[in-house]
């Protein structure tokens, strides 16, 4: 091993670290260590100039190893690294200290925050000592797409992909594609028709030369990682086809809420009781009746059924309110004359153009009642006969304190979305993980929203939680545009920092196998022993601890590594003493 | 107890001004502005609340739209432009509808029809009585004039007729104006079975009743005071004259021209000034629609300010042409005069806007009398 060259370089991050970190003190505490050739600070590393610093100092000190204290890696790993291979050595014989999020904004001694400053930077160096060049490599990526669900979010992202010249197998669980867009009359906030929106799209999905639909068809296993999956479909139509493909969107969509499990509402028992997707089918029908054939006098329209309340969901299905302020114009149209009751918890109005439907709906005279939904649901029952209507909801009204009765004639449930029954089956299919809420996860809930942590899966549209249609239409084609990048380059890089297995070392008890999340080990019969498939590894080392025999290694968290890192940070403090 | 959320009662209420009914999303800033909103009395948002969900008994016991006196800050900070200052006039319109048993107020303020119909009916009937009734019972005028040179007017309006006239005017006015005010109690303190107001303290708070009545010092707590000013002018000018020529006539209109410096005639031109003067700063702020409590203007309120202005103005020009000793034109203006006066006391004190000089006060004193109040001891205490 060449003699390690060590550039230690120290960020101000403006006053973020300086402030409580004295960096002119770490920088000279550090400067005389072994292997250390210069330590400088600076007040942003970040920036190009900082950038510029590290480049020129490996080259003209001929510097082999870097390590910069600062931030988090999460944020400027990869710029430092880049700096580094840019200036022509390997960008893995780089290291990061810290010291902001773990250190100078944690805490309020400055001696002390100094202090584990130098311990954290020490440790740094100690590590980037072991450090060991490491090779990207790349994977070929098959054209054809996979896509689960044939609602809007789905058969959006199929096009895109599609009308790119590239293939796609569409499955959808149903007989029929248009998801529960299909099911809808108006869309909010422009009362535009859904069907004269979706039906051109279904048309045009159906038809198109490169989308393979494949209907009443549920995902089995997947195989495979990214650019190369495989699957097997059993559908109908098509009987038992092989399908290979290098992405696939998740577009499963969403399942609405059952209120019969909220005693207050007695949606089982009174059949003038109706969801919001129920009422829907009445609104296509074009008839608004109650079940006795009657046109009703008063309509009264619940929000949060089920959403936001701890014993059932405690998330906010984001589109209810607005859906429910659109029904009031289709009621308001159909029965110019009725009642029209909003009951809500709080009225969301977050989206484009929505605060001004909710301003544009107050004039349809319609009565907003508002009930605390920790404290107390409203509660329908039985009107008499006296009461001239046909249930009366009791509520306690919050805005004017009161307990009030409300007469009703029919009630619309705006129930809350929830995930798919079956959803774990396709969890199980292409690996992605669920929230508590049953939703798939995204890789980064603000900067990656529609990729997961298994490359090459994507997730779009209700799935992932919650969402109306501009949104989920706008994830579809996010994550087409995603797969059309990685089509284009034709490969992905993939993670280098993998486990390797050691098979001389190796005893075959496979242990590792067992628990590797990402399925990325086999066995070996022949050398008795197992082997890692870089291409699944996401270098997680789960393995490597695991292993009893010491026999899995993952690179670039070496145990040399690991323990020199610890020898570092321990360093200072047996000097105290 | 739960009350009924009655819809309908807007196409009630919209009549008498009320307009966009949901523009108010409860934010509450008109009540944290309002200088005389206090607690247990907490206006505009709640009674704002009670319009919107159209709880009808709930409206028919508040007192709080008396409490308030239009300064309009309320509607200034409104971030949504409902308007609260001007809920709380209109509500104040359908409660004066609502003491009135005879079901006329509601008709004067929902439909112009009625109302300037029943004006101008009233009118021609003074008209009658004097062109026509007077002479018939053998009462004529002349031209004669008295040895002060002034206009004996007397043998044209017979002082006793007219305070007999005046006087049954009163009553009846007086009778109704009281009978309203009684619903007003029974709706606001009596109707509630959960409270009892002692005897005492019907005593004890009476004062506070006169109090309010002659300084009004709830509207000077209002930010502007010169509204409070302007308008305890009118009011003292309006009572000052009210008294005089409904309790003093005999003293009030005599042929013999007194000093100026005389009470009658001193007390007469305080009470003109004092009409005058709130008169026109009223009429001015109407016109030019500035302040946010002359913004909207209801026919109701129109027809109290010009045909009290009319009042005042023939009122002076009768006061001239006596003294100077122009018969006709005196007795024109004074047919004029009564021909406005009348139908003027007749509708507006029991059935409109005037009404207010009465409800106010009482509110104020009903206000402290459900402040002093004791829940009642019954088996249904516990629901409230």
């Amino acid at each position: 091993m060449e003699e390690p060259r060590i550039g230690v370089y120290v960020c101000w991050c403006g006053t973020n670290i300086s402030k409580m970190v004295d960096v002119e003190a770490v920088t000279n505490e550090v400067k005389t260590l072994p292997n250390v050739v210069l330590a400088k600070n600076y007040k942003y590393m970040c920036s190009d100039p900082g950038q510029e610093l590290i480049i020129k100092d490996i080259r003209l000190h001929n510097l082999n190893r870097i390590v910069v204290a600062a931030c988090s890696p999460r944020i400027h790993e990869l710029t430092f690294r880049t700096a580094c291979e840019k200036a022509g050595i390997n960008p893995y014989l780089f290291e990061m200290a810290n010291i902001r999020e773990q250190d100078s904004w944690v805490h309020t001694d400055r001696s002390e925050a100094t202090t584990k400053a130098i311990d954290l930077v020490i440790a740094a160096i100690r590590r980037v000592k072991y450090h060991e060049p490491l090779q990207k490599r790349f994977v070929d990526v098959n054209s054809a797409t996979l896509i689960i669900g044939g609602g809007i979010s789905g058969m959006t992202a199929a096009l895109e992909i599609a009308n790119a010249g590239k293939q796609v197998y569409l499955i959808e669980k149903s007989d029929h594609l248009g998801g529960q867009v299909k099911k809808f009359d108006l869309t909010f906030p422009h009362l535009s028709s859904a069907q004269q929106m979706i039906m051109p799209i279904v048309q045009k999905v159906r038809t198109h030369p490169y989308i393979k639909v494949f209907l009443e068809t549920e995902i089995s296993e997947v195989t495979g990682y990214i650019g190369n999956f495989k699957t097997v479909v059993n559908a109908n139509s098509h009987g038992q086809t092989e399908l290979e493909f290098g992405n696939i969107i998740a577009a499963v969509g969403l399942k609405p809420f059952d209120p019969s499990a909220i005693m207050e509402y007695n949606y089982k028992e009174f059949p003038d009781v109706i969801t919001s997707f129920e009422f829907e089918e009445k609104l296509l029908s074009g008839k608004l009746l109650t079940v006795y054939g009657k046109e009703p006098r008063n309509v009264a329209i619940i929000h949060c059924v089920g959403s936001r309340n701890k014993i059932y969901h405690e998330y906010c299905s984001r589109v209810c309110c607005m859906a429910a302020l659109k029904y009031v114009h289709q009621v308001r149209a159909a029965l110019p004359d009725a009642n029209i009751f909003e009951i809500y918890a709080d009225m969301r109005a977050y989206g484009k153009g929505h605060e001004e439907f909710y301003a544009l709906t107050t004039h349809k005279q319609i009565t907003f009642l508002m009930f605390d939904q920790q404290k107390k649901l409203p509660v329908i029952n039985h009107a008499d006969r006296s009461d001239n209507c046909n249930m009366i909801i009791e509520m306690d009204e919050l805005l004017s304190g009161l307990s009030i009765e409300v007469p009703v004639d029919m009630v619309i449930l705006m129930v809350n979305m929830e995930a798919q029954e079956d959803v774990k089956q396709v969890v199980r299919a292409i690996g992605v993980s669920l929230c508590g809420s049953q939703f798939f996860i995204e890789k980064h809930p603000k900067l990656d929203p529609v990729a997961t942590t298994t490359g090459g899966v994507y997730i779009v549209g209700t799935c992932q939680g919650p969402k109306d249609i501009p949104d989920s239409v706008a994830q579809a084609r996010a994550a087409a545009a995603r797969i059309l990048a990685t089509i284009a380059q034709g490969s992905v890089t993939m993670e280098v920092t993998t486990a390797v297995v050691n098979e001389l070392l190796c005893c075959g008890c496979q242990t590792c196998i067992s628990v590797c999340p990402y399925k990325a080990i086999s066995f070996d019969e022949n050398k008795n022993a197992s082997v890692v498939n870089e291409v699944l590894c996401k270098g997680c080392g789960t393995c490597g601890a695991a292993c009893p025999a010491g026999a899995i290694v993952s690179k670039h968290f070496t145990d040399l590594q690991i323990l020199s890192e610890i020898e570092g940070i321990m360093s200072m403090s047996y000097k105290a003493n | 107890m739960s009350v009924r959320v009655q819809p309908e009662l807007r196409n009630q209420l919209i009549q008498f001004g009320i307009g966009d009914w949901n523009a108010c999303y409860h934010c509450g800033t008109c009540t944290a502005m309002c200088p005389l909103s206090e607690e247990g009395f907490l206006f505009p948002r709640k009674k704002i609340r009670l319009m919107q969900m159209g709880l009808e008994s709930e409206i028919e016991s508040s007192v709080e739209p008396w409490l308030c006196y239009y300064c309009g800050d309320c509607t200034n900070s409104c971030p949504r432009d409902a308007n609260p200052g001007e809920l709380m006039m209109s509500l104040r319109r359908y409660l004066t509808s609502i003491y009135d048993w005879t079901g006329l107020s509601k008709k004067f303020y929902t439909s112009e029809l009625w109302e300037i119909g029943s004006i101008l009916l009233i009118a021609a009937l003074v008209v009658i009585a004097f062109l026509v009734g007077l002479p018939a019972m053998g009462y004529s005028f002349t031209t004669e004039l008295t040895s002060q040179g002034g206009v004996k007017i007397n043998s044209f309006a017979p002082i006793h007729i007219i305070e007999a006239f005046d006087w049954a005017m009163a009553i009846v006015v007086g009778g109704l104006l009281i009978s309203n005010i009684l619903r007003m109690y029974y709706k606001i303190i009596w109707k509630h079975g959960h409270m009892k107001v002692t005897f005492w303290v019907h005593i004890r708070e009476f004062w506070r009743l006169v109090f309010n009545f002659s300084v009004q010092p709830k509207f000077g707590k209002c930010d502007d005071k010169r509204y409070w000013f302007s308008h305890w002018l009118l009011m003292s000018g309006y009572t000052i004259m009210f008294i005089v020529v409904v309790v003093f006539l005999p003293w009030f209109q005599t042929e013999k021209i007194v000093p100026a410096w005389h009470l009658q005639r001193a007390l007469g031109y305080y009470a003109t000034f004092g009409l005058l003067f709130g008169l026109l700063v009223a009429i001015a702020g109407r016109m030019r629609r500035k302040d946010v409590k002359f913004y909207f203007s209801h026919v109701s309120d129109w027809l109290f300010l010009v045909m009290l202005t009319l009042t005042v103005i023939t009122g002076i020009l009768i006061h001239i042409f006596r003294i100077y000793g122009m018969p006709f034109a005196t007795y024109i203006f004074y047919i004029i005069h009564m021909a406005v006066l009348v139908p003027m006391i007749l509708i507006e004190v029991p059935f409109s806007k005037w009404s207010h000089l009465a409800y106010r006060p009482f509110a104020v004193y009903f206000q402290h009398l459900k402040r002093h109040s004791v829940p009642r001891k019954t088996k249904h205490s516990n629901v409230i």
